[in-house]
């Protein structure tokens, strides 16, 4: 049975996309850039550049020494998005003029953070049934830290989208034709925005094993085909595993290249796994679309990551090896929890998930979290009997994906050896998820309130209630992201007192220096003609002025010892610089600041 | 409920927020009230934004932690506080602060904010502190080989050879702002060393180390302690001295019987490189009831 949307439910999502976009678009202007975006602008930029090139002179923008000067900049991170960030830049604002620059840039982040709610919606709609997917999908956007992040031409918000469409697909592709392709490309997208991605086919891989397996109960030829898949791998695994061993791990990425044996095992896997997917297509349907979103992904993921990043286009595996290890040795910033600054490992193991209970709006977190647990409940309820339980029907397979997903970046984020910065934004791609089983909670806790409704006041319209109450456990939410905004590296929940209750608790006052837009209305009202102003934190001085948000004679100053205005990010690591503004402008009493809720976000000095 | 309660938290939550005009009505108590000498304490101690009002001249002290300062210097303590914010850590401040203070007053509200004045039972006086005498004090590295190079004044403080430094300025040693004596030490065994002449006489003299910001939590085989003594400089005796290892954030002290008229500070780390030390050195009298 398909698991299409049905019509009206595709409709909905479509509208949900529409609205999100347009919101985003709408509130965008008084978002402040955050430290890596002014970075991946310069980077688009330099992207666009090069394809401009491309046009001209195709056959010396394709060589190795302009695809590195092209791409080398700020390659840590793959060019997917930035590429998109540049094209509609290029589109957009300097072409046909619609847009400031910053949101030229934006546009294509709004889009895959639109993409969220909808598919949420289109999932949960088929999964659970219309209102859950409708509150799943508005929630997503509701919590602060969510609605900013999905302003930004950065990469976690998109990735978290990537993931969701790629889980989607792959559902998607257990019972519908041509899924599993869909699953393929969108890894591939995936691996060409954020490493993240790269913990999927892990994430994946029990589900394939499982639906494997029972597609192909009772079907020998299916099984026989699925063992030699088996067989090929392994042994191609077992190939490069002894290259690794002779070469050393060093030598086996310094001799791969393209007439290398590494790179025959690759060419002959990927030829034997081709032909043995068509041959399992012609053998047994279900069992082919069991496990070809896996060999898509395998196949599609890399070639589509090869095929947006001209940096590996020379040398892919020493520089995918470089960017897989900057990652893996990636230096910990500083990062105040409950009154101490963490600066290395091992970190809190519970500080993702007290980190996530106390961001998220009360509201929103008691049903994700009720959702969660119900969950895990009855998964292993199901364990014991397939029947219907007390806590309702058996987790079906598909819950458990979501649950699954729902788990898998905050369980890896929470490894006490894994970089604990960055607020919320690197455990992302399990809120859409998060939001589904929520979701789900409210729709049961509005059929059970409308039952109980009906027997007491019998004129009640059933149909309302569940709206109603998704309404209420909304209203909060987007009620602290209305206060909050621009503001979201600030936000915090209820649980957490807010933020000045998250300020007695010593949690983290805000971070990427965006907040600075709070103040940047005083500095261009009262800065001296030509004064040299330091922005602490912030590298987007530039970026600022390009965009009409701070005067154009002003000038960047290096510290407070050279500067008439010092504003001051307020970080509990960064407390000697302030300090140091004291020192260099004789007074420790600022002229104004961004104070949210009373908490002091960024303190703004003058010389006298 | 979570969603009326979280309702009703959003609701409330500006009620305990304190507007403009309660803060400038504190600011028109201090700068009519305070004396010198009094500092003003904020709890909780984020509440920074009360800086924006405050009169010029009065010391205000707010830092991670600053409950247990014993804020020597400051025989009486204006707490200004906000005990309606959520979380407010009422029950730690108060074994923090309390122990050793008096009230001098009931608490008086405005708005949302509350004032009392206490006096500091463990306020000392204070004779004689070094950042502040840097102007008239000599300073020198002295060689491996023995030998001594003066440095040279540069403004307020000195420049000394191998990259020595010593000035008076603020820093933050474990998220407290300090002025003090700032130091750099030359490396290797010789060290750099700091004469203070005319040091009034007093029960006791306190030696005060510590590495400024991030430098201190800082560990590995490459970094060396950080070593600070202070002796009469006439005979040479050793009065105190402080180690600060690699890793050891906040200050380490001292303390010896005072009575010597000139003093010398010798600082020294084997390897200088973020060894940046935050020096207080000061002449205390013994702690005693300050009128009011």
């Amino acid at each position: 049975m398909s698991r299409a949307p049905s019509r009206t439910d595709r409709r909905l999502a479509f509208g949900l996309f529409l609205g999100s976009f347009a919101l985003l678009w709408a509130t965008e202007a008084a978002v402040g850039f955050v430290r890596d975006e002014s970075v991946y602008f310069a980077a688009g930029e330099q992207a666009v550049r090069w394809l401009h090139y491309l046009l001209v002179a195709p056959g010396r923008a394709v060589t190795d020494a302009i695809t590195t000067q092209a791409f080398d900049f700020n390659h840590e991170h793959p060019a997917g998005m930035k590429l998109l960030f540049g094209l509609s830049f290029q589109l957009f604002h300097q072409g046909l003029g619609l847009v400031r620059p910053a949101a030229g840039f934006r546009l294509p982040a709004f889009a895959l953070a639109a993409c969220i709610p909808a598919v949420l919606h289109a999932w949960g709609a088929v999964l659970y049934g219309r209102r859950a997917g409708l509150f799943a999908a508005l929630c997503f956007l509701a919590i602060p830290r969510h609605f900013f992040h999905a302003h930004l031409a950065c990469f976690d918000m998109p990735v978290a989208a990537l993931w969701l469409l790629v889980v989607y697909a792959f559902w998607r592709a257990e019972t519908d034709a041509g899924w599993w392709l869909w699953t393929g490309l969108l890894f591939g997208a995936a691996l060409a925005t954020k490493h993240n991605a790269l913990f999927l086919p892990p994430v994946l891989l029990p589900f394939v094993v499982a639906r494997a397996l029972r597609a192909s109960r009772g079907k020998p030829a299916a099984r026989a085909l699925l063992q030699q898949g088996l067989l090929v791998v392994c042994a191609a695994a077992a190939l490069l595993g002894l290259l690794v061993l002779v070469l050393t791990p060093e030598g086996f990425v310094r001799s791969w290249n393209l007439l290398s044996p590494a790179t025959a095992v690759v060419a002959l896997l990927a030829a034997a796994l081709c032909t043995l997917g068509l041959r399992l297509s012609r053998a047994d349907a279900a069992t082919f679309r069991a496990v070809a979103p896996l060999g898509a992904m395998a196949l599609l993921g890399p070639a589509g990551l090869y095929a947006v990043w001209p940096w590996l286009w020379y040398h892919p595996v020493d520089r995918f090896a470089a960017y897989l290890a900057f990652h893996a040795t990636h230096v910990h910033y500083a990062w105040t929890y409950l009154g101490t600054v963490l600066r290395e490992p091992p970190f809190p193991l519970t500080y993702v998930l007290v980190v996530t209970a106390l961001t998220l709006p009360v509201s929103l977190l008691a049903p994700m979290g009720v959702g969660l647990l119900s969950l895990g409940l009855r998964a292993l309820a199901g364990l014991r009997s397939a029947s219907r339980s007390r806590l309702g029907a058996p987790a079906s397979a598909s819950e458990v994906l979501v649950g699954f997903n729902a788990l898998a970046s905050i369980v890896l984020i929470s490894f006490p050896d894994v970089p604990h910065f960055g607020g919320v934004k690197h455990w992302l791609p399990s809120m859409p998820f998060l939001a589904l089983l929520a979701g789900r909670q409210v729709q049961l806790a509005g059929d059970a309130l409308a039952a109980f409704l009906a027997q007491r006041v019998p004129r009640l319209p059933r149909a309302a209630v569940t709206p109603v109450l998704g309404a209420l456990l909304l209203l909060p939410a987007a009620t602290l992201t209305a206060h909050l905004h621009p503001y979201g590296t600030s936000a915090y929940g209820e649980l957490a007192g807010g933020v000045p209750g998250a300020a007695s608790l010593g949690m983290q006052r805000q971070y990427w220096s965006n907040n600075v837009t709070g103040v940047l209305g005083w500095v261009n009202a009262h800065a001296p003609q030509g004064a040299r102003v330091w922005l602490h934190e912030v590298v987007s001085f530039r970026d600022y002025q390009r965009n009409g948000m701070l005067r154009a004679d002003l000038q960047p100053a290096g510290g407070p010892a050279d500067a008439d205005v010092a504003v001051v990010q307020y970080h509990q690591e960064f407390r000697e610089q302030e300090v140091a503004v004291w020192q260099a402008f004789g007074t420790n009493r600022p002229v104004t600041g961004l104070y949210i809720d009373e908490t002091p976000q960024v303190v703004v000095y003058q010389r006298r | 409920m979570v969603a009326l309660l979280a309702l009703g938290f959003q609701a409330w939550l500006p009620s305990v927020l304190p507007q403009d005009a309660d803060e400038r009505a504190v600011a028109e108590v201090l700068a009519r009230e305070a004396q010198a000498g009094d500092v003003v304490l904020l709890h909780p101690w984020w509440t920074e934004r009360a800086r924006l009002f405050l009169p010029e001249g009065l010391s205000v002290t707010a830092y991670l932690g600053d409950e247990g300062d014993a804020l020597v210097e400051h025989p009486r303590i204006w707490v200004l506080s906000q005990p309606a914010l959520p979380r407010t850590p009422a029950d730690a401040f108060a074994r923090g602060f309390l122990p050793g203070r008096t009230p001098l007053g009931p608490d008086r509200r405005f708005g949302p904010l509350v004032l009392r004045l206490y006096r500091n039972g463990r306020a000392r006086p204070v004779r004689f502190v070094a950042s502040e005498a840097l102007p008239t004090a000599s300073a020198a590295v002295e060689l491996p080989g023995g030998g001594r190079v003066e440095c040279l004044r540069e403004g307020a403080g000195f420049r000394c050879p191998g990259g020595a430094r010593v000035e008076a300025s603020w820093h933050e040693v474990l998220y407290r702002p300090s002025r003090c004596l700032f130091v750099i030490p030359p490396g290797g065994p010789g060290a750099v060393d700091v004469t203070f002449e005319a040091v009034p006489s007093s029960a006791a003299v306190r030696l005060e180390a510590a590495i400024v910001w991030e430098h201190a939590w800082k560990h590995g085989s490459h970094l060396t302690p950080l070593h600070a003594e202070v002796a009469d400089a006439d005979t040479g005796a050793g009065l105190a001295s402080v180690t600060v290892p690699p890793g050891r954030e906040g200050f380490v002290a001292a303390e010896a019987p005072g009575g010597t008229r000139r003093l010398r500070l010798r600082v020294q780390s084997d390897n200088a490189h973020e060894r940046e030390a935050c020096i207080l050195l000061r002449a205390l009298d013994a702690e005693k009831a300050a009128a009011p």
